[in-house]
């Protein structure tokens, strides 16, 4: 009998022995065992690669030198991984890594002096020493030459004089740095399943990169950043991040920019969040991020717009204060207002604790319900029925778990591409998907069945599935005999749903805005009960499930209990709509507010009729024409702690990474000081903790206020939102004269009332809002070359936009994203074109 | 589903039938050698000339059969008469043997290469047995033995000649023991390194799964190598034959050729081949009652050198980019998605049908201990008589080159076996056998068959340079040693060929060579530097004369060279003065030219004008440059 276990065997590394686990490779082995061996192109969440050479090991009994990171260890295995030899070998291939890699900042004989005196005092900014590498001092390939003593390099060497590629948006790639180790390639294939990357040409030649000398715009890349966090290199560098250096601390936090709820580390340095990574081992995203989270917030949170001291406007211009001024303003234009004449419109983005003293001050300091929330707009007629789906929502573990997966008017590829690399894994694994969109989008190629109704028939296609589904599940042998051509998609994606043992569905926000949303949403919860699949809704505001714990809707208390009597009817609401409706459109709103108070939001510059006295309180100033009066500047999600909820209902942490700038509060603790000042009692709250504590009082979720329960739980709210009565209209149809139909979508890329396109450089160029994606057919027939501006006219509007040429946008229909204060109204619209001539 | 001894028993009438033909049977060897030659010329133009004289003959396209240094080739069989073999035959050429052959019964014997009468030795009206041939007498042609033969487009001439009863055998003795008489036969592998075929075979046999794959790799890309090419050509059906009886004994059934896109020929063939094996119920479900099933797919390789590599080679066939992989895990155990799957060269399968059909023990009696059978060649390069040759193992490289090949054109100076992973052997070594071992301890490779002979026109530094260039152009880029080293590498070979190098420069290319060899993931970098480190070995001295005299003996080196223009032989054409670019010839006409070095760039285009057009005195002389 062996003592050992049968799954650990013992090996022998440098004449010591050792128990390792069968199966793993001799590098797993070494590293666990404290043994460094010198290594570049492997990675811990990567297959082994073999391609650097670099940690070769000697095994007893072997013809030649294998590479420990692919060798599995065997019993009795005999390796010796520093012998003179092996170093001798290891110099030499660093060296021919160094011949064809720039390394004045490996083996200069200045490197350190140059270093410790290169900060000199002049009064313009000089560049002194060699900077032509990103990754200075973070470099995995510096630290190598380091541990391997390489002075001078013996072969002559080769500047590979590639041009620097900048075109793409948020990161550059300058192959000349490039050890080709191919991780990168790796990540983008193996973990991301994106395929984007890959080796390019043979011999010196090698390249990487998408094939066919495309783009990464072009080829499909999510801008997930994947590539550029294990890149060992500089060669692939955050244009935002470039040149700051390495990040000093890192703080875990979760990204505020969906509902998904993806977990993220901010990277500071000198109280500046530099970039954000993925937080590896978190449940939710398993380091994974979109383009959003891992891109967008430095640039988001270091834009020079931000609001950093309170003003107080007059005639357009902007007059710095004091807090004390501030408040006083604001609470003497509060307290002049009667609860009636006050309104609050609150952001969904905003923290729990935030939201919940933002209704609580408008509830029991101005006594007023005239609380909304901008979500309104944005799921429009179906927001009940999107409670409904939220009460059923499963976590997004769910995706790999289903056998089958009914996609709904869902795009994964850069808002949610998290979601789009568990769709893959589910795929690998065997799963397959039905979609249903109007567009070719990021699924339609990996999909089983794609269902492409026209805009307008997406609901009588859903009933038609549904319809399908049903007639399968009582008769499993209907097949194809009956069905008439025009079904026959329908039938098959009916056929794929009820086959599989596990059903989920996706809810994108294509269709939310759409005139038939709320009988939609229906079909697909009745759809849910009949394949008996779970939901998973993502909402594109990152604490959406928070806005109506909260309670910041005038409908919703705390804690999800109703604030309105049934008797009360939408007229004796105030929403948020009751601001851009005008007094022509047929169904008059009430008469607006005298006095509004927006967190984290921005008022659309054509209203029917303006506030007296518009207080505006936001990480961001406001647009020059918002006709804000008071400006309170608050703090960011970075710079304050708090909590949020994801769609499935799991209980998030929002931490403080950085400081405020200069003045700036958090929205609470803003609210709390005026509250005080106005004589209110009960806002005595000193920290967050505080806070929340009070909140576990009102509402359930929050009871073990210390250690809240993590894990996801559907929604459950017994209120419901009051809607105006449908407005009867038949769905407008395409005919002669507007033969086109527009699919006008609010975008999902915002964050507190601002477009992320309108802070962040390459978020303008992926995201495009405001620019009409056409088809190039249709645009050929009204000569219309990409860039010019058409004329958008509808019965009932009249826009101007740029155009660009989409071959993913069938013919005959046209599509744009729009920034929510220019939504016309639920889909589609039948529209003509007119060719604009500047 | 027809009994197969049915199908053998109509192939056999139909071959009897063609064999005792009524009118004259004129095969021509169309592979792909045959037709660079002009063989697909040659058809037509015997066609007419039969029109013409009213002759009525049948036509048979065949393979290559060897002496590729005599295409087109063109065979005449009269009934009756032995079949006669004509080489360099143009289309005038065949237009006169067939009227005088065919209609005036004279075969001419000064245009005959050979015959193939039954009585082996005697010679024929002058005419010698083919197989008597000083090239074909050393040889023994068991793969290539129906190349030239049969028609390789049709099924019934392989079956005739005892084609698919190897087969019939392995399904007889069961899997089994296929290994066990692949085991005993001693078989391994043709495509280069040797590794005896029943261990994987055993290996992939026993590794768990139902899913197997057996995979051809027919990804010829050495220069100067076409034996596997030739064989697919002349005799698709004993591969095809080859891959069921492995896909039988490993247990896969579906079996896969990877082969080059550019061999369109061999491709051609090849579908040819299965369509019709389809069609006799050799491929499919329940291949001759035997309850075994097998499919085939032939897929087309871009091409790539690094594609022969076992792994690289799955990659391709998977779809994926050709890159290797570290192994462990070994294909036979972790293939092709991931299955096991065993990898065999177009030789080792064509091998099999003769070893199950005759028998160990009668493969044994070829070749010598630990080295049976035979081994196919492409014999190139500075040689009298290149061409397709199958000697058995263990004959001396001399016998090869001198008495097959004829001897080199000029001086001897070396053979390089195996490609660009090989070595390159000096005269010495003439007397090693071919054998995996001896091969190996010289500093060479078998290989899977290219044989380069050199003469003393060439430079050895700048054939290292050339092979090294090849590699390095041909290397994945995956590992550094490789994609890197062997580029320094060739940074090195050009500075000595340019005389531009310092000794220290030797010692440096030997250590990186070296480390290249040693580091290297796969068998592409592991054995690039092969070329250089022979070269090192027996011709060091060139190294040397060209590093310290800068001295290119065989003035090959285009800086160490000069151009002379002798003029006891000049007749003053004034061409080259015409050709020259940089108006560095001058001389009046009928006069004696002169070259001005200063201004001569080395371009080589008066050698050639002077050398090849009748009108000039072959005056001009490429020179080593002597060291003052």
């Amino acid at each position: 009998m062996s003592k050992t276990k049968p799954d650990k065997i013992e090996i022998i590394i440098d004449n010591k022995p050792y128990r390792v686990k069968a199966g793993m490779t001799i590098l797993q082995a070494a590293e666990q065992n404290g043994i460094y061996l010198p290594t570049l192109c492997s990675h811990p969440s990567l297959s082994p690669h073999g391609g650097c050479r670099l940690c070769i090991v000697e095994v007893e009994g072997m013809r030649t030198f294998p590479t420990a990171c692919t060798t599995p260890v065997s019993p009795g295995m005999l390796i010796r991984t520093h012998t003179e030899q092996i170093q001798r070998i290891r110099r030499e291939i660093l060296q021919l890594f160094m011949s064809e890699h720039p390394s004045s900042c490996l083996i200069c004989d200045e490197r350190q002096e140059c270093r410790d005196y290169s900060i000199t005092i002049h009064k313009a900014g000089v560049t002194t020493g060699c900077r032509y590498c990103p990754n200075d001092g973070q470099c995995e390939f510096q630290e190598l030459v380091e541990y391997l003593e390489i002075k001078e390099i013996e072969y002559p060497i080769y500047y590979r004089n590639l041009p620097v590629e900048k075109e793409d948006p948020f990161y550059d790639r300058d192959y000349n740095l490039c050890v080709l180790c191919g991780r990168c390639i790796r990540m983008c294939q193996e973990v991301r399943l994106a395929n984007v990357l890959a080796f390019k040409h043979r011999g010196r030649e090698t390249v990487l990169g998408p094939a066919y000398q495309r783009s990464h715009l072009e080829a499909g890349c999510e801008f997930c950043g994947a590539c550029v966090s294990v890149c060992p290199t500089g060669t692939l560098a955050e244009k935002a991040r470039k040149w700051e250096g390495p990040p000093e601390a890192q703080i875990t936090t979760t990204c505020p920019f969906c509902g998904v709820g993806c977990q993220l580390q901010l990277l500071i340095r000198n109280n500046r969040v530099i970039g954000s990574l993925p937080a590896e081992d978190a449940l939710v995203n398993r380091g994974q991020l979109c383009v959003k989270g891992r891109f967008c917030i430095p640039e988001l949170l270091n834009h020079n717009s931000r609001l950093e001291k309170p003003y107080r406007r007059f005639d357009g211009i902007n007059y710095e204060i004091g807090w004390e001024q501030a408040l006083e303003t604001a609470a003497e234009k509060l307290s002049a207002c009667s609860p009636e004449e006050f309104a609050m419109v609150l952001s969904p983005n905003l923290l729990n604790e935030d939201l919940y003293i933002a209704q609580k001050f408008a509830r029991e300091v101005i006594k007023s319900n005239r609380i909304d929330n901008s979500a309104r707009q944005f799921y429009g007629a179906a927001i009940n029925e999107y409670l409904d789906l939220m009460q059923r929502a499963a976590p997004l573990s769910q995706i790999s778990r289903s056998e089958v997966l009914l996609c709904l008017g869902l795009d994964t590829r850069f808002g949610r591409s998290v979601v789009g690399v568990e769709l893959r894994r589910a795929l690998q694994k065997g799963a397959r998907i039905v979609t249903l969109h109007s567009r070719r989008h990021s699924l339609s190629l990996n999909a089983s069945k794609w269902l492409q109704p026209q805009p307008g028939q997406e609901s009588e296609a859903l009933a038609k599935l549904l319809h399908w589904v049903r007639k399968l599940e009582k008769n499993p042998a209907t097949g194809t005999p009956a069905v008439a051509p025009d079904e026959k998609d329908i039938a098959e994606a009916a056929r794929i749903l009820s086959e599989g043992k596990s059903a989920l569905i996706l809810l994108g926000s294509e269709l939310l805005q759409h005139r038939e949303a709320h009988q939609i949403l229906k079909t697909v919860a009745t759809l849910a009960e009949t394949l008996q699949a779970a939901v998973l809704p993502l909402p594109p505001q990152n604490n959406f499930y928070g806005s109506l714990l909260m309670g910041a809707f005038a409908e919703i208390l705390p804690g999800g209990k109703s604030a309105v009597k049934p008797q009360k009817t939408v007229k004796d609401l105030f929403r948020w709509e009751a601001l851009l409706e005008t007094a022509d459109s047929g169904n008059p709103g009430q008469p607006p507010p005298r006095v509004l108070y927006l967190i984290g939001e921005n008022l659309p510059p054509q209203i029917n009729s303006r506030p007296e006295f518009i207080i505006y309180q936001n990480i961001f100033m406001p647009e020059a024409d918002s006709g804000a009066d008071l400006l309170l500047p608050a703090a960011a999600f970075s710079e304050s702690e708090g909590s949020c909820f994801n769609g499935a209902g799991r209980l998030q942490r929002v931490r403080r990474a950085v400081a405020p700038p200069e003045k700036a509060l958090p929205d609470w603790e803003i609210l709390c000081r005026l509250a005080r000042l106005m004589g209110a009692s009960g806002f005595e709250f000193r920290n967050v903790k505080e806070v929340f504590e009070e909140i576990s009082a009102v509402v359930p979720r929050f009871k073990n206020f210390a250690r809240p329960s993590r894990h996801p739980e559907p929604l459950s709210l017994s209120a419901r939102f009051t809607l105006p009565e449908p407005d009867g209209r038949v769905q407008p149809k395409t005919n002669g004269q507007y033969r086109y139909q527009l699919n006008a979508l609010i975008s999902e890329h915002s964050h507190r009332g601002v477009l992320l396109s309108q802070r962040v450089d390459g978020a303008r160029v992926i995201f495009g809002e405001g620019i009409l994606h056409m088809h190039p057919e249709d645009a050929r027939r009204h000569k219309i070359e990409a860039g010019e501006s058409v004329e958008v006219i509808s019965p009932a509007f009249r826009r101007v936009w740029p155009v660009c040429l989409d071959a993913d946008v069938a013919a005959g229909n046209l599509h744009i994203w729009l920034p929510p204060q220019e939504y016309p109204g639920p889909n589609p619209h039948p529209v003509k074109i007119r060719k604009k001539h500047v | 589903m027809t009994d197969f001894a049915e199908i053998y028993s109509r192939a056999r009438k139909s071959w009897t039938r063609l064999q005792e033909s009524k009118v004259p049977l004129i095969y021509v060897g169309s592979a792909t050698c045959g037709q660079a030659a002009g063989a697909l010329e040659l058809i037509p133009a015997i066609r007419e000339t039969l029109q013409e004289l009213n002759l009525k003959a049948k036509i048979i396209q065949v393979g290559c059969i060897g002496p590729c240094y005599l295409e087109p080739l063109m065979d005449i069989q009269k009934p009756g008469e032995p079949r006669l073999c004509y080489g360099g035959v143009t289309p005038e050429k065949a237009r006169r043997i067939i009227r005088s052959y065919l209609l005036e019964d004279n075969p001419l014997p000064h245009l005959a290469v050979g015959h193939f009468g039954e009585n082996g030795q005697a010679s024929l009206n002058g005419i010698p047995h083919f197989f008597e041939l000083p090239m074909l007498k050393p040889q023994v042609r068991l793969v290539l033995r129906n190349c030239g033969f049969i028609d390789p487009e049709n099924i019934d001439h392989y079956i005739a000649r005892e084609g698919y009863q190897g087969l019939q055998k392995a399904f007889e003795m069961g899997p089994e023991a296929v290994i066990e008489t692949v085991k005993e036969a001693g078989l391994r592998g043709r495509g280069g390194a040797g590794f005896p075929t029943f261990k994987k075979w055993e290996i992939c046999r026993q590794a768990p799964g139902k899913e197997k794959y057996i995979i051809c790799n027919f990804s010829e890309g050495d220069p100067g190598a076409f034996m596997n090419r030739s064989l697919a050509e002349g005799d698709p059906h004993c591969i095809l034959e080859g891959l069921l009886i492995a896909g039988y004994a490993i247990g896969a059934n579906h079996g896969y050729i990877y082969v080059n896109s550019d061999y369109r020929l061999a491709i051609r063939r090849l579908r040819r081949a299965y369509e019709q094996m389809t069609e006799y119920g050799l491929m499919g479900k329940n291949i001759l009652d035997s309850g075994f099933d097998f499919d085939l797919t032939i897929k087309e390789g871009a091409g790539a050198f690094v594609c022969g590599e076992e792994t690289a080679l799955i990659g391709a066939v998977e779809g994926r980019r050709g890159m290797p992989r570290s192994r462990p895990p070994f294909p036979a155990v972790s293939g092709l998605f991931g299955k096991p799957t065993i990898i065999n060269n177009v030789e080792t399968l064509g091998t099999l049908p003769n070893i199950l059909r005759n028998g160990a023990a009668w493969y044994r009696q070829f070749g010598v201990k630990s080295n049976y059978g035979t081994k196919t060649f492409s014999l190139v390069g500075s040689v009298r008589r290149g061409g397709l040759i199958e000697v058995p193992l263990g004959i001396k490289l001399r016998r090869i080159i001198q008495d097959i090949g004829g001897g080199s054109w000029k001086r001897f100076k070396a053979v390089q076996t195996g490609g660009p992973s090989g070595g390159c052997l000096s005269e010495e070594f003439l007397d090693i056998p071919v054998e995996y071992e001896a091969m190996a301890a010289a500093g060479s490779i078998m290989g899977s068959g290219g044989m380069i002979v050199i003469d003393e026109d060439t430079c050895v530094v700048d054939l290292a340079l050339y092979f090294l260039n090849f590699t390095q152009k041909e290397s994945c880029g995956k590992c550094v040693p490789c994609r890197v080293g062997t580029w320094q590498m060739v940074n090195i070979l050009q500075r000595i060929c340019r005389g531009e190098a310092r000794s220290e420069d030797i010692s440096h290319l030997q250590n990186l060579a070296e480390t290249v060899q040693r580091a290297s993931l796969c068998g592409l970098g592991q054995t690039a530097p092969n070329p250089v480190l022979t070269t090192l070995r027996y011709f060091r001295s060139e190294y040397l004369s060209h590093v310290k005299e800068k001295y290119c003996q065989a003035a090959v080196c285009k800086d160490l060279t000069e151009y002379f223009i002798d003029p006891d032989r000049c007749n003053g054409c004034q061409l080259c003065v015409e050709i020259c670019p940089t108006n560095a010839i001058s001389g009046a006409k009928s006069e004696p030219h002169q070259i001005d070095l200063y201004r001569c760039i080395k371009c080589r285009a008066c050698y050639e004008v002077c050398r090849f057009n009748p009108l000039a005195g072959n005056a001009i002389e490429i020179k080593a440059r002597q060291m003052a």
